[in-house]
């Protein structure tokens, strides 16, 4: 039996060795650093399995290049573990691309070791506006909150609402959400009656649906942080009879982001959201992108708006190594991919030459259920958004 | 300070008297070897590991904080789940203090155990009447409001996106933090090595046998002419120094605070960490400290999927077979090495 193990593990170590021996080419290395257990841990998951479904599309090399992803695991936002996780890939796996990064502290924490060891960063999730102010190598194939709630904020003004009345969550993404939406539609006529920040960690919603009704506005814009809180909220703003007094409830798409929806059911039916990826958006490529996901994995309740962060970024990974020739330098990488644009599952997407930061379309949709499942389905879209909030909020 | 040099001869009996119950003695001898070889370990590895300095500076700097909740658990035998709000408070002040004055490292720890201090000592009067249960939740809810302020104020900690930007002077001007984290590691080993040889002396003196003392039976303590409350407090104030420092040393080597830094998962692990090496040691929440967080480096890089469960197998076999820590397992060998005639090397738990 050990005699069967150890040369079963001869044998692998040799057939290995073999393997990365004759081509001469080089690996290139991409550390992916994300959530990948806890509470969090379908974010690393739908992270990966984007990365292999890019991977099984456009195959394992660039050139004569292979490209390998090394992941690292934090579980909750912790910068310091961050920078450790991240140093530990630059400095002992010798990686060419940092990538991944879901809560924005992890992602500020490595500025200065990707200017020091001159790597490109690119985030597949944090949302911050500032994060790609911090150092000329972040470039970031996500979203941020000013980017889904100024369209939203411009919509709901269109629709007649003159006042209505912000409820985030008090944190930075809730606080960038409120400035974006007060800015906005207030610029476009409408009031904001109230600015209500709940304690993030709240789940009795009562008094804030009170406060919501008192200050006799149309409409809701609300933020959360996806998960339990959401759900706490959209039911208590059923069930305090919100809904059935005609008060329209909108927010950025995190809110009703597939994972959740069936978690949500019937309590998130009619939310209207902004977001720039839904999983039922009608076009050939992302048919193709969940069809490939579903064979690979055998279910797509993972795919969301994180799937595509991931995907576009090994996307804008894969041509910075084209673009250099199998050579990476990383600030010239980060020059070389300035203004790119390519057609994307969730639309057109283009790199802002100055923020790094994709200009993409946002969509406006409304839950309702499709073959009997929930999904936002898409009623309007807006092209070409930036980051409105890049260099302006602090 | 001046009854607590006043006590020196009452402390000095009372110690007298425990060292034949509680094997003072044998801990004593460990003790001593302990930190020169937290200091010859640490610089091997220094060698030995170079690639893996990122991962040593992150546990050097835990193993300060470590430190500070056995001051407090293992000396004073006060139960708290609220020991990050000290840490976070040190890592906080150390980072507004070198984003907006001063970035000098030295400056930076200085303004980090003083932040410490102060915020342990004025909870710790509030708090520190309470015993048991009820002393865990205000503890709790120190961490929950340190937290939540650290959350409000955005326009100095950055909120929930942590503060950034905190960019360390070198060493004594010559010494830069650089990527590879050398100087980082070297720094952090440095501190870890003086505030064992501080917390040696502190548990040594009077003061901290009386800490002791009250620990053991605050009863004994008030009959002989001693406030059991003021004792504590002043642990828990220095420990809080020790916990700021270490939180500054967190801002110095990883240039960011988040949130985390002060919350209750956090203080909740490092209590796991001094279990696991051994509470009352010193050198057990070092020892706890490298091997939780190596184990758990280890196991997250082998399978970052589902590390977590070998994690929790692991803590199990911990208690079933070393209830009172690793360190006790060491000592416990120490005895047996040292022949059946001393062997009476249990610890007290």
């Amino acid at each position: 039996m050990t005699r069967t193990l150890r040369n079963a593990l001869l044998g692998a170590a040799f057939g290995l060795a073999l393997a990365a021996g004759p081509a001469g080419a080089a690996t290139i290395k991409v550390g992916v650093v994300a959530p990948f257990s806890g509470p969090f841990g379908v974010v690393g998951k739908s992270f990966k399995e984007a990365i292999e479904v890019y991977q099984a599309e456009h195959g394992k090399t660039v050139g004569n290049d292979t490209v390998e992803f090394i992941y690292k695991d934090l579980d909750q936002p912790n910068p310091s573990q961050s920078k450790a996780l991240s140093q530990e890939l630059i400095v002992k796996e010798k990686v060419s691309f940092l990538a991944g990064y879901f809560f924005t502290p992890d992602a500020l924490a490595v500025a200065p070791l990707i200017d020091e060891a001159n790597i490109p960063c690119v985030i597949f999730n944090a949302a911050t506006s500032a994060i790609t102010e911090k150092s000329p190598r972040y470039v970031r194939t996500s979203f941020t909150l000013w980017q889904n709630t100024v369209p939203l904020a411009e919509y709901m003004a269109k629709q007649g609402i003159k006042k209505a009345v912000s409820a985030v969550s008090d944190y930075g993404p809730g606080i960038d959400g409120e400035a974006a939406f007060k800015t906005t539609f207030e610029k476009h006529g409408g009031t904001v009656v109230d600015t209500i920040r709940m304690p993030l960690k709240s789940t009795d919603f009562a008094p804030f649906m009170q406060r919501i009704k008192d200050s006799g506005a149309e409409a809701v814009y609300a933020f959360l942080p996806a998960g339990p809180a959401t759900l706490a909220f959209a039911k208590a703003f059923n069930d305090t009879g919100l809904r059935a007094a005609g008060i329209k409830f909108f927010g950025p798409g995190d809110l009703t982001q597939e994972p959740d929806l069936p978690a949500l059911g019937d309590a998130a039916m009619g939310i209207t959201t902004t977001f720039n990826y839904s999983r039922a958006h009608d076009s050939a490529m992302n048919k193709a992108f969940v069809a490939k996901h579903k064979e690979m994995f055998g279910s797509v309740d993972s795919v969301t708006f994180t799937s595509v962060g991931a995907y576009d970024g090994v996307h804008v990974i894969y041509q910075m190594i084209k673009n250099g020739g199998g050579k990476i330098d990383g600030a010239k990488a980060v020059e070389s991919v300035k203004g790119m644009s390519w057609e994307s599952p969730r639309g057109s997407l283009t790199i802002d030459p100055d923020s790094r930061h994709v200009t993409q379309t946002i969509y406006l949709r409304t839950v309702e259920k499709v073959d009997g499942k929930l999904e936002n389905v898409e009623k309007q879209a807006f092209p070409k958004q930036p980051d409105y909030g890049y260099k302006l909020a602090k | 300070m001046t009854s607590v040099a006043e006590r020196d001869g009452k402390g000095d009996g009372k110690a007298g008297r425990m060292t034949g119950r509680t094997p003072l003695a044998a801990r004593r001898d460990l003790g001593w070897i302990g930190i020169p070889l937290v200091a010859a370990v640490g610089l091997a590895a220094f060698w030995l590991l170079p690639d893996d300095l990122a991962l040593l500076t992150r546990i050097a700097a835990s193993a300060l904080f470590v430190l500070s909740l056995d001051l407090v658990l293992g000396y004073g035998g006060i139960a708290t789940l609220g020991q990050a709000a000290m840490f976070g408070t040190g890592a906080y002040a150390a980072g507004i203090v070198a984003v907006n004055w001063n970035n000098d490292p030295f400056i930076m720890l200085a303004a980090g155990g003083l932040a410490g201090g102060l915020i342990a000592l004025t909870t710790g009067a509030l708090i520190l009447h309470a015993r048991g249960l009820t002393l865990l939740m205000l503890t709790i809810a120190v961490g929950q409001i340190v937290q939540e302020v650290a959350n409000k104020a955005r326009d100095w900690t950055g909120g929930s996106d942590g503060l950034s930007g905190i960019d360390p002077a070198p060493v004594l001007g010559m010494f830069r933090f650089d990527m590879y984290g050398r100087t980082s590691y070297l720094f952090a080993l440095a501190v870890l090595v003086v505030g064992l040889l501080v917390a040696r002396r502190i548990v040594r003196s009077p003061f901290g046998l009386a800490c002791r003392g009250v620990s053991e039976d605050p009863l004994r303590i008030s009959a002989i002419g001693g406030s059991p409350k003021s004792y504590l407090v002043v642990l828990y104030g220095v420990a809080g120094v020790f916990a700021g420092m270490a939180g500054a040393l967190t801002a110095v080597t990883s240039g960011i605070v988040g949130l985390d830094s002060a919350g209750f998962p956090w203080s909740a692990e490092a209590l796991v960490m001094l279990v696991l090496g051994g509470t009352g040691r010193l050198y057990g929440a070092v020892i706890g400290t490298a091997a939780f967080m190596g184990i758990h480096h280890i196991l997250a890089a082998s399978d970052p999927f589902h590390w977590m469960g070998f994690i929790g197998l692991f803590l199990i076999g911990i208690v079933l077979f070393l209830p009172g820590g690793i360190a006790s397992g060491v000592e416990r060998l120490g005895g047996l090495l040292r022949g059946p005639s001393q062997n009476n090397g249990e610890d007290r738990a």
